[in-house]
């Protein structure tokens, strides 16, 4: 999880499998981050979870936001972006976590009332993500396909 | 010469694994081998050794003092782990490389090898089983076949790709049906002329169960589950992406649940960036 203000930072997030990456930008502030996580439920192992609380989605998603309000950012500026969650070909059920993982972000923003800007999500693809914190320019590349901006 | 003639000649360019991995191989696999024999065989090769060190000294094992010497790798690591080691050191130097057919960077494909074989053999740990190092060698070197089809698959990729995206192929169905061979089939080639075990050919070659997966042996599918594993967590993945298939009956037949599936992902991922530090030494 990186969030900046910093406008010579520019962000990544490389080779998002079944993992979920998410993208914030306020361009008022210019204030951005990337949160990558890679598990729905921090319940599978409470312990790990208290040491990364970034590896799973709900530990992991407040304080991503937290972060970026903590630097001035806005929820209702936000632009908000969601990525990966793929699944292996023929990966049905509980061992699609790239789809549980989609699930659990529309679930935590639905709650929080966060409205997705763009989202890219599920095949059988993985994919890279680059936000530049000058001006929220966000950048993705899927695998197999030329890389563009979105 | 047709296509797959040319593809297994082009396999003879490929840097030859030392000799010394085949003599650790064996040296493992015997139950009355000692330190002293492994030590011999190692100290003989001096770029293995000078590689294995640098390991040993990388944050993943966090070791208070440095490691000079075999003697001292050996005494503070143990045989068994100093053995996977040298396989490690051994092998790097077909794998580091760019691999442009498949969109991997410098270190891509070594950071993926690398990361199958630690949780290909957490996994044979959990399984109870006595032959980790011959799995972690097998998880190591399964996709030697991607380093020579690179090429190939660079100058069809179009082809390949549209076979996967519209017609629902695996992207080792693609790679047979456009070549005429795949990466894990020309790996069994290549592992074979290397006079690899018979079953390390099998493994290699069958690592994505295109061959009866529902009967396969307990070893292949750990190999094979530990590459599903790293392509969901996204770890030195190509333009191939996670378009391979998933065979549930794998984790059944392993006695894993699905819980145990996602426990192994968090596990690896706690001690991944110290994975980087070893993967970035040699």
């Amino acid at each position: 999880m990186k969030v900046s203000n910093d406008i010579n930072a520019n962000l990544v997030t490389y080779s998002l499998g079944s993992c979920i990456g998410m993208v914030i930008y306020d361009p008022v502030v210019h204030v951005g981050g990337i949160f990558h996580f890679m598990l729905p439920e921090s319940k599978l192992d409470a312990e790990k979870a208290r040491k990364n609380p970034f590896m799973f989605a709900d530990s992991g998603t407040p304080r991503f936001f937290k972060t970026a309000y903590e630097l001035g950012a806005k929820k209702q500026r936000m632009r908000v972006i969601v990525v990966g969650g793929a699944q292996v070909l023929d990966q049905k059920g509980f061992f699609n976590i790239g789809k549980r993982n989609h699930m659990a972000v529309r679930q935590i923003f639905w709650k929080n009332k966060v409205m997705v800007d763009y989202e890219d999500v599920g095949g059988n693809v993985n994919r890279t993500i680059r936000l530049a914190i000058k001006d929220g320019q966000t950048r993705l590349k899927v695998s197999g396909r030329e890389e563009i901006t979105i | 010469m047709n296509d797959i003639d040319a593809i297994i000649k082009k396999a003879d360019k490929l840097r030859p694994i030392p000799q010394v991995a085949n003599k650790v191989m064996l040296i493992v696999q015997d139950p009355d081998s000692s330190i002293k024999d492994l030590s011999e065989v190692i100290l003989y090769d001096q770029a293995v050794t000078a590689n294995l060190l640098k390991i040993c000294n990388s944050a993943y094992f966090g070791l208070r003092r440095e490691i000079d010497s075999l003697h001292q790798a050996i005494v503070f690591l143990g045989m068994d782990q100093v053995a996977d080691l040298v396989l490690l050191a051994s092998a790097a130097g077909n794998f580091k490389i760019q691999q442009k057919g498949y969109d991997l960077r410098e270190n891509d494909l070594w950071r993926y090898s690398v990361s199958s074989a630690l949780i290909a053999r957490d996994l044979a740990e959990m399984k109870g089983l006595k032959n980790n190092h011959f799995i972690f060698t097998a998880a190591l070197l399964k996709d030697i076949g991607k380093v020579v089809m690179s090429q190939y698959v660079s100058d069809s990729f179009d082809k390949i790709i549209m076979l996967v995206s519209k017609d629902g192929l695996s992207f080792r169905e693609a790679e047979k049906e456009v070549t005429g061979l795949d990466h894990a089939e020309l790996g069994g080639l290549i592992a074979k002329k290397w006079k690899f075990s018979d079953n390390m050919v099998n493994i290699i070659r069958n690592h994505h169960l295109s061959e009866k997966p529902a009967d396969s042996d307990i070893e292949t599918s750990i190999v094979y589950l530990a590459d599903i594993i790293c392509m969901m967590m996204g770890i030195g993945v190509g333009s191939d992406g996670l378009a391979y298939r998933f065979y549930p009956d794998v984790l059944d037949s392993l006695g894993f649940s699905e819980t145990d599936f996602q426990q192994i992902m968090v596990n690896f991922s706690v001690k991944f960036q110290k994975v980087e530090d070893m993967i970035n030494k040699v």
